[in-house]
């Protein structure tokens, strides 16, 4: 197998006493579709801010690209650093709360990062903008404030604000659970998209059903370790771990 | 009932020092302008220090929070008795600063700006305080995430929402501020206290005081309307806000 994309090794990250997650390691190859699930508490939101040093981890390594971002002169403060750039630069995130800028229009929002940070001019920005928006079906919204427009759509133009910026790599926090449920699909069509034109993506998720179809690979989280890895099939319907077969005996009972 | 009267409400001593009062609270509407500006940069440069990030702001953060908690500890007036008193006699300070006549204004006129700057600074850098933790957490970590540094996702994403957040508190301590402008009279400069308190001296009569605070009144109190306005205006965006978060 070629260098993964990205290699989490021996991660820690720990608030005080509280020990979110207790080692995990993950490798994901380039065009993957990782989906990630576990109960509440289990660390699997942790493990994506980890991964774009949101919340730097203490201990282990993770790899992007082959280089260690965890090492740097700003690591483990959240500070600037080269890795800091590297790693954001990189990798897009889009968040449970959409966090799309209620000042700024639908466009600003998607234009504002690839200006004030890749320095690009106005003009290309709104080019990009357009197209991404167009792509992901709101080319008539540019205009807008988020707050006239439906959770499905603030969510997509979060994807839209996040892939602006050329990510190699695109994480999702739980980006259907905020959703009313006739809001889900378009939300996760516009992911299964991005899954097959070979983004690579870590989807942290409740959707079942999502990970079943687009994922590469499912990963089941608890207690901040990875408990059970593999392919969709195999974890989803014949889980082998016990807390995997509890969880999801719980999720698909509803 | 009639001493009362004449001792407050003596229209004729008003009428005659009308002009005079008049131009007097300019003054003071000057320095309230003036010091308004600044200590507005003021308290939005501490704001931002306070809440820099990291280890290596870690010094800078206890300074800002020092100056804004003793500077608001200490009274006003004790301060400005101390730079108009003091700073004149700081010899290792350029003239030009120590005894400041710029714009054609007195000395006393700039030291009573800088001191009401001073404190006006901590007390506006506390309310954009309050308007920047208002901001969702989530807005900060979209920009990052984005790659921006703080200091730009501050300057982008937070502040210009932030302050739209505090317009009425703002207001309160604007409002503070005007009255506060009277202070400067203990250090001689002519602004209305101390034309009312010349007059009172002349004619042993209060009523020069009461035109004063008559014209204070005419802006303070159309001010406390409106940030009362403000506040119901507030509330009625953050019910409505609600509202879409549950739709």
């Amino acid at each position: 197998m070629a260098e993964p994309m990205l290699q989490l090794k021996g991660v820690h990250k720990r608030y005080g006493q509280l020990e979110v997650l207790k080692g995990v390691d993950l490798d994901v190859a380039k065009g993957e579709v990782i989906c990630i699930l576990g109960p509440s508490g289990s660390g699997k939101s942790t493990l994506l801010r980890c991964v774009n040093l949101l919340e730097p981890p203490e201990q282990g390594e993770i790899f992007l690209e082959g280089k260690d971002i965890c090492k740097g002169p700003g690591s483990g403060t959240g500070e600037s650093s080269w890795n800091l750039d590297f790693v954001r630069q990189r990798v897009g995130m889009v968040f449970q709360q959409f966090n799309l800028f209620p000042h700024k229009s639908v466009l600003e929002n998607v234009t504002l990062a690839p200006q004030k940070v890749l320095g690009k001019s106005k003009r290309e920005a709104e080019e990009k903008g357009r197209a991404l928006l167009e792509r992901v079906g709101l080319g008539d919204r540019l205009s807008q404030y988020p707050e006239t427009l439906s959770g499905g759509q603030q969510q997509r133009v979060a994807i839209a604000r996040a892939l602006a910026m050329e990510p190699h790599v695109m994480l999702f926090d739980e980006v259907t659970s905020a959703l009313d449920p006739e809001l889900v699909k378009e939300v996760l069509d516009t992911m299964r998209e991005l899954a097959e034109e070979g983004m690579t993506m870590l989807v942290v998720t409740h959707e079942i059903g999502f990970a079943r179809e687009v994922g590469d690979q499912v990963v089941f989280m608890d207690g901040g370790v990875v408990v059970e890895q593999g392919d969709p099939k195999a974890v989803l319907d014949h889980p082998k771990e016990e807390r995997t077969q509890k969880f999801l005996g719980l999720v698909l009972e509803r | 009932m009639k001493v009362f009267f004449e001792q407050y409400f003596d229209f004729h001593i008003m009428g005659e020092h009308f002009g005079e009062g008049f131009e007097a609270f300019l003054q003071n509407v000057l320095i309230f302008v003036v010091a308004g500006v600044i200590a507005l940069i003021w308290g939005l440069v501490l704001a931002l220090l306070r809440q820099a990030p990291g280890k290596k702001f870690a010094p800078v953060r206890f300074l800002t929070i020092a100056y804004i908690d003793v500077l608001r500890a200490i009274p006003l007036l004790i301060i400005i008795l101390m730079i108009s008193g003091g700073v004149p006699f700081l010899t290792f300070i350029p003239k030009d600063i120590r005894i400041p006549e710029w714009l054609g204004k007195p000395d006393p006129f700039w030291y009573g700006v800088a001191g009401l700057v001073f404190v006006y600074g901590a007390y506006t850098a506390e309310v954009y305080r309050a308007g920047i933790e208002a901001v969702p957490k989530g807005q900060m970590e979209a920009a990052r995430s984005l790659g921006m540094s703080h200091f730009q996702a501050m300057r982008l994403v937070i502040v210009p929402q932030g302050v739209t957040k505090i317009p009425a508190p703002m207001l309160n301590e604007l409002i503070s501020l005007l009255k506060d402008t009277t202070l400067v009279s203990v250090i001689a400069f002519g602004e209305s206290v101390l034309v009312s308190r010349e007059i009172l001296a002349e004619q042993l009569n209060s009523s020069a005081l009461t035109l004063t605070a008559a014209f204070f009144l005419v802006i303070c109190l159309p001010g406390a309307r409106l940030v009362d306005y403000l506040i119901k205006r507030n509330q009625g965006k953050i019910s409505r806000g609600a509202h879409i978060e549950v739709a």
